[in-house]
């Protein structure tokens, strides 16, 4: 069975750029415009890791995370950062919160799609 | 290139008391101008977005239904199975060939027994007619015995008799084997004649096979090669296409940089509009400047905030905690 992949990001290019990568990788993809959105979306699916964007309008990607992690069902599910936030404080932020890795955009999604292979194995 | 907004160039000269007063007119026209921009970039990136990612789609469609690996396998496999189908065809042919050369050699080996039974019934007749010659010469012997010899003259005729109907035995053999040799040389030379014919038939319809074989193997490589050509064409047309969506990414940053922009220059719009004399907004705008450090999103804001050139940025850092 295909391994199911949260998506959080409010670009939708962004989205559509990362879930051509993800479906032709072989995965199922679900989107969600902000971090709210994302915890929606989380009680009705099952997910197997989760990429998110940090910087989100409703609620951000490290408020996202926080929540995830309080969540009984994904609190050891692994969470890519996928963003344009690239000092050190932030991902210390995201590292705190519980984020596994972090990608800077843009992005490669051959990256993307290798990080997410040695999570989603892991 | 837009003409400037001329209400808000009146509204500014009749209200502006201070310099800072007014750019802080200029900055809400500014920062609505800049935010209609940013909205009809994204909108347009977006659009465009959606409409490589349905090209993307239609070519996996595309690829997936040709499917060119197994395709050729399939068509070099179903040449092979032709080719194997049509050879059996040929071995029954030659099975039917073989069969009839057999039935020719079988008639052969009966005419050599017809020229033995000729010799048999030559031989029978000899046997007639020297039996004749006994009897002609019993019967001679008979006569000469006189009346003692009367009854072996009878049985030298019965004798006589008999060995001539041997004879006329003989003889209607030798008359029907030679009938029967005839009919069996008849349809040995017809078999022969036929088997000739079966030869060439097959010759040429392994012949003609070999041809067709060959046309179809040239006809599906030519089919395989055009069907590769497309697919590798269009496997490259999708990974140029997916190449430029990761270039639109540049919308998704740009668009922040331009929210963080607007926002600032919101911020700073409000707190201008409270001072009270340039020496305050002078002040205000020192102590905004520094907060907007905290604000920033990407490397290249905060180096431009340095006034440090930002020449091309990084991609694909990924970092493991």
């Amino acid at each position: 069975m295909a391994k199911r992949i949260l998506l959080v990001d409010d670009s939708a290019s962004v989205r559509t750029v990362a879930g051509i990568a993800l479906r032709g990788a072989g995965y199922e993809v679900v989107e969600a415009a902000n971090g709210q959105e994302g915890l929606t979306r989380l009680n009705g699916e099952r997910i197997h890791l989760i990429i998110s964007d940090v910087n989100m309008p409703v609620l951000d990607g490290i408020g996202f995370l926080k929540e995830v992690k309080k969540h009984p069902s994904y609190k050891f599910t692994p969470v890519i950062m996928l963003t344009t936030e690239a000092g050190e404080d932030k991902k210390q932020e995201g590292r705190a919160a519980g984020a596994k890795a972090w990608i800077t955009k843009p992005f490669q999604p051959q990256v993307m799609l290798d990080a997410v292979s040695k999570l989603v194995m892991a | 290139m837009e003409p400037p907004d001329a209400d808000a160039l009146v509204m500014l000269e009749a209200t502006a008391a201070t310099p800072a007063n007014g750019v802080a007119r200029l900055l809400p026209i500014w920062s609505r101008q800049i935010e209609t921009s940013r909205r009809q970039t994204e909108d347009a990136i977006i659009a465009l977005t959606d409409r490589f990612s349905a090209i993307v789609q239609r070519i996996d469609a595309a690829l997936s239904a040709h499917g060119t690996g197994s395709q050729s396998t399939e068509t070099g496999s179903d040449a092979q199975h032709s080719r194997n189908d049509l050879a059996l065809v040929i071995d029954a042919l030659k099975a039917i060939q073989l069969s009839r050369n057999e039935l020719v050699g079988q008639i052969r080996t009966l005419t050599t027994y017809t020229a033995e039974l000729h010799k048999m019934a030559t031989e029978v007749d000899q046997i007639g007619f020297r039996t004749n010659m006994l009897s002609l010469n019993a019967a001679i012997e008979a006569a000469h015995a006189g009346e003692s010899g009367k009854g072996f003259a009878v049985v030298a005729t019965e004798v006589r008799a008999l060995s001539n109907a041997a004879r006329d035995t003989g003889k209607q053999i030798m008359k029907k084997v030679g009938l029967i040799s005839e009919a069996l040389g008849q349809i040995g030379r017809s078999n022969e004649e036929v088997a000739a014919r079966d030869d060439q038939a097959v010759q040429a319809s392994d012949e003609r096979i070999r041809c067709v074989l060959a046309r179809f193997e040239r006809s599906t490589a030519a089919l395989t090669a055009s069907a590769e050509q497309s697919h590798t064409e269009s496997a490259a047309i999708k990974a140029e296409i997916c190449e430029s969506l990761v270039q639109l990414q540049f919308q998704d940053r740009v668009g922040q940089i331009l929210s963080q922009v607007v926002a600032s220059m919101n911020d700073l719009t409000t707190q201008t509009a409270q001072s009270s004399c340039a020496a305050e907004a002078a002040q205000l705008a020192t102590e905004h400047a520094e907060r907007m450090m905290s604000t920033y999103t990407t490397a290249e804001q905060r180096l431009n905030h340095q006034g440090i050139e930002t020449t091309s940025v990084e991609q694909s850092a990924v970092t493991f905690f």
